[in-house]
């Protein structure tokens, strides 16, 4: 065939796919419209019919039932899982035991010397203080406790995650198991991971822990894997032409090489195995999130600021040096540190002999009464502002009233299911063909056969509400960090310091404001998924190479018509993956928002946690979240795939 | 072509590579005769080395020169069995690493040969001198001992005081001194270079080109060489052979490719090259044969390149004297063998 001919099948190719691709949108567009005039036309498809309603959680209930009473005689638990609880729980408690035995004041000075070690003196002293602060603050105790928790689902993590990852690397056969098996564990909002473990385990740390493992396990694995696959072949080469096995080329020069990449797979695995020790309060966990849960329950926001305070300060020292410890340089330091460093240890042991270790009660001071006292201020004064109708009441009132609300009714009973259930099949259709059409309608029809219709419904319009906000907001920031670097600079700690917040946290300063409801938990996840949506919509623009900028400005294009007609399709792949993550993260705090009266599924799955008799209803709504979470997910990366241009042949 | 030597360190026999699913009938079509092009659009295969057979004798060096994607790496790693050749006998100092197991080529590796490659190929997270030490450490050797004998390396190769640097902190000429010292530090007898100076400086490379000469006087290595300079080429080599499609086109001496080019693909090199400053009087010197040395002809070293002993041919009818180290007559230049290699070289 000549060079000639194949470029004109190849235009040809690209011709057809191209007006294939149009005709296909008008026809999925038509057919919407054409479903949902059908369907409104018979009133009688309003919500999916009660009635086809499988009855899952009957079983369910019945199955716990059974666990609990079998729990001390049945071989399942006395040869399996009580070992497994038993051998948890001993490590969880032997860790609280050690970390109880030093003095109180060792801990403050620990984080001190490791922050200035790995990030620097003024980061040191920081460390120094907001470590005292917690104690100050009397969190001590349940410090230990999420610490313990933590600690010991850490090392479980490393000590699954980081073979596994070598194993991933090694063989494409466990690769192609892992890769799937990790990308649907990821879309799934961790809190969905409590229920399985409950139904198994009951309330209590090992199901905490084991849920927090799963969700945090990610990370570390993909990342080993990621670094081991990208040493350069060349220092490989070189290890084996000195005659080096197998095995001390993986411990010599990959695994060293690969080091940053575990190392930040290990920071991302503790960030989230912190936030989902937080939610693991829900079950029982203990903890700091303990106490937040409890004050949220009881609207005691002055005491669950004190504890979200200790959780983020926390969290942010754990990123801090997570972060800092591969690329750790104390410079000048590095010797008085060493000094510093044997000090402390001296210090501690001794301390720890003494017996020091009750953080003294004349050092407390308690900052709830005042944060009580602003939040009830607030009340009274933001809620409206001088009767004008301006504040935060009128403003949940309308969102509300004017969005939430009407898109709620509007997708659970005024578009027929039947319709919605085609509109899903034939964006699937359309964004990527027959089989994500088919797994669609599928998971559509699956949640209505768990009778979840109606509350999925109203969390994906609370989702959507959400996600325009957080877009609305989101990617004009994105646009002008993108042509800004000096913003860029500026915001970036902002955005880093919202990524680090465990995201049960962040509903508790909105609730101070906006009291309890579906707002607090719409705008607590606006503020979640936000840093998400800036960096994405900045990286995607960012992406478009400076010789198109300057070609568009050759001739002649202003600013807005560069943006509009070149950057944003070139973007456009990058900006659907940002409504991806923002989807994802959002879905994922709704859920959770449930436990401020959020309702729709994040209320069922709340209370199944909390009441054993509803085990099998918070089952059935754990199952519809990760439905939808599938369907979103599926949906949004294969609109992404379809903005990309043509891939070069 | 190939003329087995007793002596030969390195053996190579009809090794062929083929990369892809079909390496068959991508064989069938090379004897055939057609281009790698041609055999990758129908099988989908790549012909990388052809039916390549040579050896290399010991204190040889052996300089395989091509265009890129001529498969000169793919070869030397064939050789040096980091690839699987797909046909074809490798023997090395005695060893059949084409019917060897692991054990054996490890040990071969760890004790008789070293590798030094285009880019390096440092340990980024190690220092230098943890870089020299390296093969020796797989070996198993004492810290104290492999780190006595890598700096011992670095002073040879110029880099005393460099020990305690990371490899990215050095210049690339530097760093390819490590990767040097690192190859010698094993003290291995046959040594592989993949286009070591390639990605240098033109000044850097030539420094580094007349210190391996250097240090090759010294060490009497077995050296297996590629590069794509055929400048390099003709300066370094022993023998060189020259690379097309997978394919040796030719392998001789310096002095027989540039006198006689087997086709015009390495007419194309010769034409261009800067013969008169590569060629050294001993390359073209013909051998003295009992005649009567006239003390009034002109004297140059055994090392003089043909351009600086032109001026002293020209318009003279008496050859120029070529004299060793101790001024002793070894041979005679004659101006016709010159002014015969110059004009090949320039039609
Ligand atoms: N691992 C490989 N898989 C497939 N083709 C390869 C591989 N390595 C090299 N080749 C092909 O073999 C040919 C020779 O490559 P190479 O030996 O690297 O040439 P050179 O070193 O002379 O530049 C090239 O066409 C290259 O694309
Ligand atoms: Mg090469």
């Amino acid at each position: 065939m000549t060079v000639v001919e194949e470029a004109r099948r190849t235009a040809n190719g690209l011709r057809t796919a191209s007006g294939s691709r149009l005709a296909r949108f008008i026809l999925a567009i038509g057919t919407i419209v054409v479903l949902v005039l059908v369907f409104r036309l018979s009133t009688n498809f309003g919500v999916f019919p009660e009635s086809w309603d499988i009855g899952l959680a009957d079983p369910i209930d019945r199955a716990r039932r059974w666990l609990i009473s079998n729990q001390t005689s049945h071989w399942l638990y006395t040869a399996f899982l009580n070992p497994i609880t038993d051998a948890i729980d001993w490590g969880i408690r032997r860790l609280e035991s050690i970390l109880k035995w030093f003095p109180w004041y060792s801990y403050p000075l620990i984080t001190g010397v490791g922050l200035w070690w790995t990030r620097g003196r003024v980061a040191g002293v920081l460390g120094l203080a907001s470590v005292s602060l917690i104690g100050i603050i009397d969190l001590w105790e349940e410090s230990f406790a999420t610490l313990a928790l933590m600690g010991v689902s850490v090392l479980i993590s490393m000590i699954i995650g980081i073979p596994l990852g070598i194993a991933a690397w090694r063989s494409d056969a466990v690769a192609r198991v892992v890769r799937p098996t990790l990308d649907a564990m990821q879309t799934m909002p961790g809190f969905v991971y409590l229920i399985p473990f409950v139904l198994l385990f009951g309330v209590g740390r090992v199901p905490a822990l084991i849920s927090t493992v799963i969700f945090a396990l990610a990370p570390v694995v993909r990342l080993t894997e990621v670094g081991l696959r990208t040493v350069p072949q060349v220092t490989v080469e070189a290890s084996e032409m000195f005659g080096a096995t197998e095995r001390q080329t993986l411990r010599l020069v990959r695994l060293p090489q690969a080091r940053p990449a575990i190392f930040a797979g290990m920071n991302q695995t503790t960030m989230l195995a912190m936030s989902m020790v937080v939610i693991a309060a829900f079950i029982g966990a203990g903890g700091l999130g303990q106490v937040v849960l409890r004050a949220m329950q009881s609207i005691e926001v002055g005491q669950a600021s004190e504890a979200g305070i200790a959780i983020v300060i926390m969290a942010i020292i754990l990123d801090r040096f997570s972060t800092g410890i591969a690329t750790a340089d104390p410079g000048h330091d590095a010797l008085a540190l060493r000094w510093l460093a044997v000090a402390v240890t001296v210090v501690a042991v001794v301390g720890g002999l003494l017996g020091h270790n009750e953080f003294p009660e004349s050092l407390n001071w308690q900052f709830a009464p005042y944060v009580d006292d602003a939040t009830d201020w607030a009340r009274d004064n933001l809620y409206d502002i001088g009767g004008s109708g301006i504040g935060t009441g009128p403003f949940s009132d309308f969102v509300t009233l004017r969005f939430v609300t009407p898109l709620r009714e509007l997708l659970s009973s005024d578009v027929p299911w039947p319709a919605m259930i085609g509109i899903g099949v034939v964006l699937g259709l359309w964004a990527r063909g027959i089989r994500l059409a088919v797994g669609i309608g599928a998971a559509l029809f699956a949640i209505g056969f768990l009778g979840m219709w109606a509350l999925s419904m109203d969390t994906l319009a609370q989702t959507i509400v959400a996600v325009a906000i957080t877009l609305i907001i989101g990617v004009p920031v994105g646009i002008m960090t993108s042509h800004n670097d000096l913003l860029r600079t500026a915001l970036k700690p902002v955005l880093d310091f919202f990524q680090t917040i465990p995201s049960f946290v962040l509903l508790v300063p909105v609730i101070t404001l906006f009291h309890v409801g579906r707002i607090p938990g719409i705008i607590a996840s606006v503020i979640y998924a936000l840093p998400a949506a800036v960096h994405y919509t900045d990286l995607g623009l960012r992406r478009v190479p400076a010789e198109i900028h300057e070609a568009a400005e050759s001739f002649g294009a202003t600013r807005g018509q560069r943006l509009r007609r070149v950057e944003m399709p070139l973007a456009a792949p990058e900006l659907m993956v940002a409504v991806n993550q923002v989807i994802m993260l959002i879905l994922a705090m709704v859920v959770i928002a449930g436990l401020v009266g959020g309702g729709g599924l994040g209320l069922e799955a709340v209370r199944g946690l909390r009441r054993s008799d509803a085990v099998g209803r918070g089952f059935e709504a754990g199952i519809a979240i990760v439905l939808l979470a599938s369907i979103l997910d599926r949906l949004t990366r294969a609109i992404a795939d379809r903005l990309r241009p043509p891939a070069a042949v | 072509m190939d003329t087995a030597s007793e002596t030969a360190q390195v053996r190579v026999e009809g090794v062929w590579k083929v990369f892809g699913r079909k390496p068959g009938e991508a064989r069938e079509m090379a004897e055939a005769g057609a281009t790698r092009e041609e055999i990758q659009t129908t099988t989908g295969s790549v012909v990388a080395v052809r039916d390549v057979t040579f050896h290399v004798d010991a204190g040889e060096t052996f300089v395989v020169m091509g265009l890129s994607g001529s498969g000169k790496s793919t070869l030397i790693r064939c050789v040096s069995h980091l690839v699987e050749p797909t046909e074809g006998r490798v023997e090395l100092c005695g060893v059949e690493l084409t019917r060897a197991d692991h054990a054996t080529l490890r040990n071969l590796r760890r004790q008789k040969m070293a590798m030094v490659f285009q880019h390096f190929g440092l340990f980024p997270h190690r220092k230098v001198v943890d870089n020299v030490a390296y093969g020796l450490e797989v070996q198993g050797v004492d810290r104290q001992d492999r780190q006595d004998r890598a700096r011992e390396l670095l002073d040879t190769v110029g880099l005393e005081g460099w020990g305690d640097h990371y490899p990215q902190q050095l210049s690339g000429g530097m760093q390819q001194r490590v990767g040097l010292a690192r190859a010698l530090a094993v003290d291995p007898e046959v040594l592989f270079f993949d286009e070591p100076f390639s990605a240098l400086d033109p000044l850097i490379r030539r420094d580094m080109q007349d210190e391996l000469i250097d240090l090759q006087m010294k060490l009497q290595r077995t050296l297996v060489f590629i590069t794509h300079d055929f400048a390099e080429a003709l300066k370094l080599a022993d023998r060189i052979a020259i690379m097309n499609d997978g394919a040796f086109v030719q392998v001789g001496t310096p002095v027989e490719i540039l006198t006689s080019p087997a086709d015009d693909y390495v007419r194309a090199f010769t034409q261009d090259a800067p013969v008169a400053k590569v060629l050294q009087a001993c390359s073209l010197m013909r051998p003295l044969d009992g005649t009567a040395v006239d003390p009034g002809w002109p004297q140059v070293s055994m090392t003089t390149p043909l351009e600086t002993a032109l001026p002293h041919l020209l318009g003279s009818t008496s050859p120029v004297v070529v004299v060793d180290e101790d001024n002793a007559p070894v041979g005679l230049l004659h101006g016709d063998d010159v002014a015969g290699v110059i004009s090949e070289n320039r039609p």
